[in-house]
């Protein structure tokens, strides 16, 4: 069992108003696996994704990712885990604007003291994954929004994760694009990676095989749809 | 997180915010320049005057009415003194066996200096003995100096200062001419070599005449003063007491009578002038910090900005792994790198400061290394100190709304 929550709780106060965003979600899901969490804005799946991303820690309840309990971790030792387990893919692309896509992809590596050219090494190998091998010193503002998600791929694989998280990674590209980005996500998942989307586009989330439908915190239903991308093929 | 790898990533920023690192970098350039030139500028001082008293030599000692006045009272009663005479110095010269050398001179007189229809203003003229010039550092340029023969014989005259030479006779030789001192003729016969100016005083504009004419023309109406050279340094303090001594007997004081003279080595001068200046040059020194403070906040300015406008920088950095040590890290080593920078600017530029000072005026400024070694340490903490709070600040920003930031 790679993510294994039990009865997952986060709860804000906003002002005198107390939120639930995240009310008593139990997931498990296995290595390998390709999940979506689909729902609409406000039904928590941006929080559910930062505890799963282990950005942030849980009120109440337990997570475990990969063997470990992560609900109860300091600051830096989630960001420990962050760096080993976990790559991140934004729907804004979060790359640095000033770095070049090798400094971008290098980044991870960075901060878990990889030598240096070992770190030129494997950057260059995941640009070479999203076949971006010819684009390495170009800035972000120097490439399009299906190359600068690539960049983003390639610095969450760099590091070679116990599983990717993406968030909404198609939110900010056209159709063609978006669709190019999830055959990578495909292929990706093809070659063993583990892959968590959460999006809110349906035609996204069928890229997966199991979907997650969250509605008010709570999960509402789970679908498995590996049926309509067969019959999709 | 490597330091050299801290170093990179603030290097690489400051690089990416040029102007902005520049005008942190000008601010505490400025700062460390102050400190730097002031500190040069006041060591110059120090080491002229420290130069000036030691030419007139370790076991040379001046006997004058006067001494060192810090008050109008002190003033008044020294003024009732009895005067410093040429019979002092006669008798001095009879009867103190422990010094090879005792000469004197008048005070700066304040005589018009005359050449047919040309005339010097504010010209320095004072009456000396032949051996002045062995205890003072009258260096000549050409001619001659006074002989004792001169002295004795109170012979007519003269060695000027090189602006008197030039501004009465432009082109000409003055050695052998008669100027007029005092509506008195005097013969050049020697003209000294140029030193130039001393904050903002001239020192080439004088002129010399035997004391013993002196006497003979304008009467023995002022107190002179009086050198004398010990035979050897250990001596001083013996060849002191002796001069003491027969001075105290020529003007009748009882014994427990204070001194109605001075004895001043060139070590008390010296640290006299220490006592008078030490304190000023402190305070000096601590005004121009205020501009490495000012640079300190600055710098704290800076970076608040730089933090607030990189925060999704950061929100990147901890997502893919940073720890807040890492984040805190890279904010000390980007201000410390600006200031170090800065301060370093500042040293090169308050050497050039330092540079031009010691070209422009006599002032020996030069570069101390504590002052750089202080200048480094300063600006280096300040960059530590004023870089901790926005480097706390980013280091402590969450994640996810460092992420969100727009």
């Amino acid at each position: 069992m790679l993510i294994k929550t039990v009865d997952l709780w986060k709860t804000y106060t906003v002002g005198t108003e107390t939120i639930h965003a995240v009310q008593g979600v139990s997931v498990e899901i296995e290595k390998g696996e390709y999940v979506a969490i689909m729902g609409p804005s406000g039904s928590g799946k941006s929080t559910l994704m930062n505890l799963i991303g282990c950005l942030d820690s849980p009120t109440r309840g337990e997570y475990h990712l990969n063997g470990r309990r992560v609900s109860a971790m300091s600051d830096d030792e989630l960001a420990y885990i962050r760096n080993k387990e976990i790559g991140f893919v934004f729907q804004t692309f979060n790359l640095l604007p000033r770095a070049s896509a090798l400094h971008n992809v290098e980044l991870p590596l960075i901060y878990n003291g990889t030598s240096s050219g070992e770190r030129i090494r494997k950057a260059k190998e995941a640009l070479k994954t999203v076949d971006l091998e010819d684009r390495m010193t170009h800035r972000p503002n120097e490439l399009s929004g299906g190359q600068r998600q690539r960049v983003a791929l390639a610095r969450a694989l760099v590091n070679n994760p116990a599983l990717i998280l993406a968030d909404e990674p198609t939110g900010n590209l056209d159709t063609a694009t978006g669709a190019e980005i999830m055959e990578l996500f495909g292929r990706l998942h093809r070659e063993g990676n583990t892959i968590i989307i959460v999006t809110h586009e349906r035609d996204i989330a069928i890229y997966a095989d199991r979907i997650f439908y969250l509605r008010d915190g709570k999960v509402e239903k789970e679908e498995d749809v590996r049926h309509i991308k067969n019959s999709g093929n | 997180m490597h330091f050299l790898q801290g170093v990179m990533i603030a290097l690489h920023s400051i690089r990416a915010n040029k102007l902005r690192s520049f005008l942190t970098l000008l601010g505490v350039a400025i700062g460390v320049l102050t400190v730097v030139a002031v500190v040069a500028v006041i060591d110059g001082m120090n080491r002229y005057v420290a130069e000036l008293f030691s030419s007139m030599g370790s076991s040379t000692f001046i006997v004058d009415k006067f001494g060192v006045i810090t008050s109008q009272d002190e003033f008044f009663k020294a003024l009732k003194r009895k005067d410093l005479t040429v019979d002092d110095l006669r008798a001095l010269r009879k009867s103190c066996d422990l010094c090879d050398l005792i000469g004197g001179g008048t005070p700066p007189l304040d005589l018009p200096v005359k050449y047919r229809n040309d005339y010097i203003s504010n010209c320095i003229v004072k009456g000396i003995t032949s051996n002045y010039v062995e205890i003072t550092d009258l260096d000549l340029d050409y001619g001659r100096s006074f002989s004792p023969e001169d002295d004795e014989r109170n012979r007519a005259l003269a060695v000027v200062g090189p602006d008197v030479a030039e501004n009465l006779f432009p082109g000409l030789d003055p050695i052998g001419r008669d100027i007029k001192i005092g509506g008195y003729y005097f013969r050049i016969i020697g003209v000294g070599e140029r030193r130039g100016s001393f904050i903002g005083i001239n020192q080439d504009n004088w002129a010399v005449i035997p004391l013993s004419a002196y006497g003979k023309y304008f009467g023995a109406k002022e107190t002179i003063t009086i050198f004398a050279r010990a035979k050897r340094p250990n001596l001083l303090q013996q060849a002191q007491d002796q001069v003491r001594l027969v001075l105290r007997a020529r003007r009748h004081l009882k014994y427990n009578d204070p001194d109605d003279f001075s004895i001043m080595t060139s070590e008390s001068y010296l640290s006299l002038y220490r006592n008078l200046t030490s304190m000023a040059f402190l305070v000096m020194i601590i005004i121009s910090s205020v501009a490495l403070v000012v640079a300190g906040i600055v710098i704290m300015n800076i970076m608040l900005v730089a933090v607030t406008e990189r925060t999704r920088e950061i929100g990147i950095r901890k997502a893919v792994g940073a720890k807040r040590r890492d984040i805190l890290w890279q904010f000390l080593v980007e201000s410390a790198t600006i200031t170090l920078c800065g301060g370093l600017i500042g040293i090169i530029l308050g050497q050039l400061i330092a540079h031009s000072v010691s070209s422009l005026t006599s002032l020996p400024a030069t570069m101390k290394l504590w002052s750089v070694v202080l200048a480094i340490l300063v600006t280096s903490s300040a960059g530590v100190i004023f870089g901790i709070y926005p480097a706390l600040k980013a280091a402590r920003l969450d994640p996810i709304e460092a992420l969100r930031y727009e």
